[in-house]
């Protein structure tokens, strides 16, 4: 069967429910995924923020600090260390008043890989590339 | 017949997505195709075997071991699950306990996805 | 593609609803969506019910909240579980729940 493409896409904001990090975690996810599949076949998620989604991508995430949990933005940097395709909304980033340089990179983690900011019509092109899309 | 896999998170009591889960996958099942159903976040609680059916609340219990005779693979993600102070042997029978991966080579194999998020 | 949204809830912003384009858009009311195909806010139908042809209304969740499928806007076809599932494998090749 080969690769299937999959697009996550999260439009709702995080920390109060907990879709919008298990939709990352799954994503992350692809990375194991290959030990129940037959030899050949991937699984390719691009995971995209749209919507309320995107408010939780600043960096400076202190969720470790003050509750114990892991931040989005570490999984995010996870993200971007086992090289998963992220795509954030550019028209809702600027809705929300948030700019480039507020989202985290993983380069301290030895990640080349960095966060695109992507206009909706990239995003729908993910969707439509994608054999299945699934909302967080 | 074709392969459904659903990814349900909401929780099993005050919410009726969880419901709608159940009913479609026993519709499509009765229609001849294959269900895969994968339990994360809130909905993971619902795994934990002797569930008591009071009118006032939604069950889960009966509903999954008659879909599970009828063929619906179960699996709940075990993060997820022992998060919420349940453990394997407490777990309802046949239902499979095993990590995100999961979800995702049934996906692989699927012909429609319907992933559910929680509220 | 050929893309069904399952729209659960009522009062809700669609932000990503109103933005999605495809081929062949289809919305299912289920759960507290269903008021999309029953009930008018100050005698306006539902926003959505314009969004496309393709609409349907899950008779059970219709009838769960007091409601009678003669209720249903016009414009949209009452179903039951079974007809979702036709639709999911014959209508449709992609599926979103919002």
């Amino acid at each position: 069967m080969g690769d299937v493409k999959l697009a996550f896409v999260v439009q709702k904001p995080q920390y109060k429910g907990e879709t919008s990090r298990l939709a990352i975690t799954h994503a992350i996810a692809y990375q194991t995924v290959e030990i129940l599949l037959e030899d050949g076949d991937t699984v390719t998620p691009t995971l995209c923020f749209v919507g309320e989604g995107v408010l939780g991508l600043q960096k400076g995430q202190k969720a470790m600090d003050l509750y114990e949990v892991t931040s989005t933005e570490t999984h995010l940097k996870n993200c971007l260390l086992v090289d998963l395709d992220v795509l954030v909304c550019k028209e809702d980033l600027a809705k929300y008043g948030i700019s480039e340089d507020m989202m985290p990179d993983a380069e301290d983690m030895g990640a080349d890989k960095k966060i695109k900011v992507a206009p909706f019509s990239e995003i729908q092109k993910a969707m439509e590339d994608a054999k299945h899309i699934l909302f967080f | 017949m074709a392969t459904l896999t659903v990814g349900c998170f909401p929780g099993l009591i005050g919410n009726m997505s969880y419901d709608f889960v159940v009913k479609l996958a026993g519709a499509a099942v009765n229609k001849g195709h294959k269900v895969n159903i994968w339990f994360a976040g809130n909905a993971a609680g619902s795994v934990k075997a002797h569930q008591k059916h009071l009118k006032d609340y939604s069950t889960g219990e009966k509903h999954l071991k008659a879909l599970i005779e009828k063929g619906v693979e179960i699996c709940t993600c075990e993060a997820c699950t022992v998060a919420r102070g349940i453990q394997k042997p407490e777990g309802i029978e046949k239902i499979q306990w095993n990590a995100m991966h999961w979800y995702l080579a049934k996906i692989h194999a699927s012909d429609r996805v319907l992933q559910i998020g929680g509220e | 593609m050929k893309l069904a949204v399952f729209v659960s809830d009522f009062k809700l912003t669609y932000d990503t609803l109103d933005r999605l384009k495809a081929d062949k858009l289809g919305i299912i009311f289920v759960a507290n969506g269903v008021y999309h195909a029953t009930t008018k806010e100050n005698g306006e139908a539902s926003s959505l019910l314009n969004k496309t042809l393709n609409l349907y209304a899950l008779s059970e969740d219709i009838q769960t909240r007091g409601m009678k499928d003669a209720d249903v806007d016009k414009r949209v076809r009452v179903v039951n579980y079974s007809d979702v599932v036709d639709l999911i494998f014959n209508e449709y090749d992609k599926l979103a729940w919002i």
